[in-house]
């Protein structure tokens, strides 16, 4: 019964959705407020089906209901309840309908913020509806989440057990949010297309929604990482591996719309650039559900192919032919009425940092579709793998790192001798006595000098634009505390985007550290026996097993000291599932804030008496986390509301 | 924008595409890796060139040394045979008879130096429980567990 | 008119896209395709003899599946017994594998999908072996001289039983 539910309200879903669109559309063209009323209604019933729809998933998945397909391929009766809960999302069709349960979320926000509005919103809201009735077409047809199974298995298949995590069910959650908020942009954008009124309106209309989206995405990219590092068990978090290109490249793409829209609010530039970027920000979104959801690029992630891909790639290629269709049938008023006066400007910096960001989700885009593309064209299979990647990147990366510290504090239009004395001579200084003490403190990667020394530049820019704010702020009789929340609360967006550097900046130097200073090796140890690595003694003290709810563990026992200090314990695990080819790596590891100590058990003997050990000392990953949190608080800072608006 | 500008931009720009051009083609050719069947290396090998080799684990030539993490095998397609080395830990899912995919390149002496052995799984597909290797796992759990840790 | 350049430039990504579905980059060729099938001999769980030798002149679709095979071989379950009854007037077997399973729950997984065609166990495992079976489910298409002609791994649908069968059948015995 319920499975019948929730595939009616599916239907009566697209239905509605589908009703709203044209009603919203023809509420637009004629100018009735009627039409657009029923559109708003369809709305807040299409959000009320698609919520209903979740629900009774969640019901079939906590009463062990196998006879949805979906349910006895993501639980068994063992499943504890709060993985019962997230394996709602931990597969395709579920992933679908928490995406779409995201932008029904959103079209209702914008419709309780924007009703009323007669300019951009109308077919804002008809465009988001026609998204909306593609994913539910979706779970009707390749990916439906309440498909019966006959017969009912006795007990279900289980999840993948690598999605038994805390990380893995913020992850998706965090992520949709990133790539589901993009498209209240793009919806504003369409509408701008299609009114004519391609102006400013929806670039300050959709600020704080690209701010979210980014954020968000942002997050879900970090959190992916996370999640790699301490469940996959290879010791990184990032492989440019297709799955996780397909989350980075609407990222970089975002960023650069982020700042170009600044260009476009101050000085009425870019406004074709800015469009651009919005159709092509969200078409990466769809391009990355594609890539990861057809299987027709290899990737280490296993993930079910179909007829979906088809369907993700015709909805693809309508959006992006549409979208860059309306946008040279408006080419005459898209084209700029401000224009650049000098190199040397706030506003070419931001353009550059553009030109970078595009070209970075350019390298990155061509390095995963690269296998398809030599064998389309030379009928060999090549791949291009992560040195590839961080090879092209390096240097993009470096050069917007430079730029950070450059943007913020350029004069706009034309910067005179004076400007850039005043604010850089300071900065630059800075960086160079960084890489000096670096290289005599013997740091010998070059690139890592180099970024870092790059890194204290941009990081004394915000410093010094924050001192003499600060500084200002003193003058007037403020005590200290007051004089930076108050400029800090007073300007919330610049600052807001100053943190966020900070916490990108924090980023790169957890990278720089990881990839510059890490340390690992493999030891086959025999019991007692220890293995020595970056001055600490690894001993192996045993094996043992024990029965968990849904699989079976053995555990090495390694005490692990350093020069004379008490030894801790560290217990790196193999786990056997039932449903699973192969063992799964259980990672044991210890978070400092300069090295992390990581453990990941391999092989070993049958009686106990030997294993194989990967240990890992890794440098300033931490940091990652870390400037992740800061990125967090830069964000929040950014999307309060103005308190000069107010 | 006066006619000047309008070059330097141009100029500015092509200066930037062809430097991201020249950083994709080297990019490219010093990490292209090719996919290729033990026939096919056999055939035309080309030492120091990056492969990804896909075959099966020929029965009886997997010698592993867990002391010095030295591995061996030979890869087949049935037409050609391919010796395989590398040091570390065969992944959980190797074994003789089975289906492998390792990336690496071909040395002048004659074996293919792996650095990386994969092993995918695909969700739709399993492993007989009753496999050698399984079997093997659930026996020591069991006597592990008996010995039941301190 | 350049502008319009914008949106066509669009295709042939989509076309490059496209291309990939033909392609699978999963792929691991086996190195039994094109070779003779190796011979079998198996005893049904209702009793009969069945063996390749029998068999020669029709067209073999062996498939290796088993019950704890979940949900593979419970989608591709159906679409065989449905396949076998179209295919049943024509020069097609369809023999069914059962590997590493608890025979109750082999006859239960039969008895469940009404399945009609020959399934027999492989008490000793030497059919898989010869096979070089590692996972369920897998399926053989054999021609009708006898040799292999394609190795499924995963699921068989109708579409592919047709589309493999089609062209076996169209070949002189």
């Amino acid at each position: 019964m319920i499975p019948e539910l929730g595939q009616g309200a599916l239907v009566v879903g697209i239905v509605l959705a589908v009703y709203g669109a044209i009603a919203a559309a023809a509420g637009a063209q004629t100018g009735r407020p009627a039409l657009i009323e029923s559109a708003q209604r369809a709305a807040l019933a299409v959000f009320a089906l698609v919520t209903a729809c979740f629900l009774l998933l969640a019901y079939a998945f906590l009463t062990f209901d196998f006879s949805v397909r979906y349910v006895a391929h993501q639980t068994t009766l063992s499943t504890p309840f709060y993985y019962r809960v997230t394996a709602v999302w931990g597969a395709l069709e579920g992933s679908i309908l928490l995406w779409a349960w995201m932008l029904a979320l959103y079209t209702l926000i914008v419709v309780l913020r924007h009703r009323g509005e007669r300019d951009l919103y109308p077919w804002a809201l008809s465009v988001m509806l026609g998204i909306i009735a593609f994913f539910l077409l979706v779970m009707t047809l390749p990916a439906p989440p309440f498909e019966r199974l006959t017969p009912v298995p006795a007990d279900g298949r289980g999840l993948n057990p690598l999605l038994e995590d805390t990380g893995m069910i913020t992850h998706p959650v965090a992520l949709y949010l990133g790539f589901t908020g993009f498209t209240v942009p793009f919806a504003f954008a369409m509408a701008a297309l299609v009114t004519g009124r391609v102006g400013d309106a929806w670039i300050t209309t959709t600020r704080r929604w690209t701010i979210v989206a980014w954020y968000f995405l942002s997050l879900g990219l970090l959190i992916g990482g996370w999640w790699s590092y301490h469940v996959l068990g290879w010791g990184g978090y990032w492989a440019w591996d297709p799955v996780e290109n397909a989350a980075f490249m609407p990222w970089l793409t975002g960023t650069a719309l982020l700042h170009s829209a600044m260009i476009q609010e101050r000085r009425r530039m870019l406004k074709l650039w800015n469009i651009s970027l919005v159709i092509l920000t969200f078409g990466l979104t769809i391009f990355g559900t594609f890539l990861t959801r057809s299987g027709v690029i290899a990737s280490v992630h296993a993930f079910s192919q179909g007829s979906i891909g088809a369907f993700f790639l015709a909805f693809l290629g309508l959006v992006l032919l549409v979208a860059f269709g309306g946008l040279a049938w408006r080419w005459d008023r898209l084209t700029a009425q401000g224009e650049l006066d000098s190199i040397l400007s706030r506003e070419s910096a931001f353009l550059l940092n553009n030109v970078f960001l595009v070209a970075a989700a350019f390298t990155v885009f061509f390095g995963t579709v690269f296998p398809l593309l030599s064998e389309a064209i030379r009928g060999v299979k090549v791949s291009v793998g992560a040195p590839f990647f961080n090879q092209v990147n390096v240097p993009l990366f470096l050069s917007l790192i430079f730029l950070m510290g450059v943007g913020p504090l350029i004069a706009w239009r034309r910067a005179s001798i004076d400007n850039l004395k005043r604010n850089f001579l300071g900065p630059v200084a800075i960086g160079l006595v960084a890489a000096a003490v670096l290289h005599l403190v013997g740091v010998r990667s070059t690139l890592a000098v180099l970024t870092l020394a790059l890194a204290l530049f941009a990081a004394a820019t915000i410093a010094l634009d924050v001192l003499r704010g600060t500084r200002a702020r003193l003058r007037t009789g403020a005590g200290l505390a007051r004089a930076v929340t108050g400029l800090l609360l007073r300007h919330n967006r610049r600052y807001g985007g100053f943190v966020i550097h900070l916490g990108i900046l924090l980023v790169a130097l957890g990278v720089t550290g990881s990839q510059a200073w890490s340390v690992q090796t493999e030891a086959t140890l025999k019991r007692g026996q220890a293995v020595e690595v970056a001055g600490y003694r690894f001993r192996f003290e045993g094996l043992s097993a024990t029965q968990e709810s849904t699989h079976a563990r053995v555990v090495g026992t390694f005490a692990v000291s350093r020069g004379g200090g008490a030894p801790i314990v560290m217990r790196p695990s193999k786990k056997f599932y039932r449903q699973e080819q192969a063992p799964i790596a259980g990672v044991d590891y210890r978070m400092g804030l300069t090295e992390d100590l990581y453990l990941v058990l391999g092989d070993f003997a049958r009686d106990g008496s030997a294993a194989t050990v990967k240990v890992l000392v890794n440098r300033l990953v931490s940091w990652i986390w870390i400037g992740g949190l800061v990125l967090t608080l830069g964000a929040l800072l950014a999307i309060v509301p103005d308190d000069r608006a107010a | 924008m006066t006619t000047n500008q309008n070059t330097k931009f141009l100029v500015g720009g092509a200066v930037i595409v062809l430097a991201l051009a020249y950083l994709i083609y080297t990019g490219v050719t010093q990490s292209a890796v090719y996919f290729i069947t033990p026939s096919e290396l056999a055939a035309a090998a080309v030492a120091g060139k990056a492969y990804r080799l896909g075959g099966m684990v020929v029965p009886g030539s997997v010698h592993w040394n867990p002391a010095s993490l030295d591995l061996e095998f030979a890869l087949t397609d049935g037409k050609g045979r391919v010796p395989v080395r590398h040091t570390g830990t065969p992944p959980d899912l190797f074994g003789e008879g089975r289906g492998a995919v390792v990336e690496g390149s071909w040395t002048p002496e004659g074996y293919f130096k792996a650095t990386l052995i994969m092993a995918k799984h695909s969700e739709n597909y399993q492993a007989p429980h009753g496999d050698p290797s399984s079997a093997a796992y659930e026996e020591m759990i069991r006597a592990l567990q008996r010995r039941a840790p301190r | 008119m350049w502008r319009w350049l914008i949106p066509l430039s669009v295709v042939p990504v989509l076309g490059l896209l496209a291309y990939g579905f033909r392609v699978n980059p999963r792929d691991i060729p086996s190195p039994l395709v094109g070779r003779p099938a190796a011979p079998f001999v198996l005893r049904t769980f209702d009793g009969r003899d069945v063996s390749l030798e029998s068999l020669r002149g029709r067209v073999v679709v062996l498939n290796f599946w088993a019950s704890w095979c979940y949900p593979a071989c419970y989608e591709e379950a159906p679409a065989l017994e449905r396949s076998w009854r179209a295919y049943r007037g024509r020069e097609v077997s369809v023999v069914g594998v059962a590997i590493q399973d608890q025979p109750d729950a082999a006859r239960k997984f039969i008895a469940d999908f009404s399945l009609s065609f020959p399934n027999a166990p492989d008490p000793d495992g030497k059919v898989s072996v010869d096979y070089g079976v590692y996972g369920v489910p897998e399926t053989f298409f054999i021609d009708r001289a006898g040799r292999i002609r394609r190795k499924q791994t995963g699921a068989v649908s109708d579409d592919l039983f047709r589309r493999e069968v089609e062209k076996l059948l169209g070949e002189p015995a």
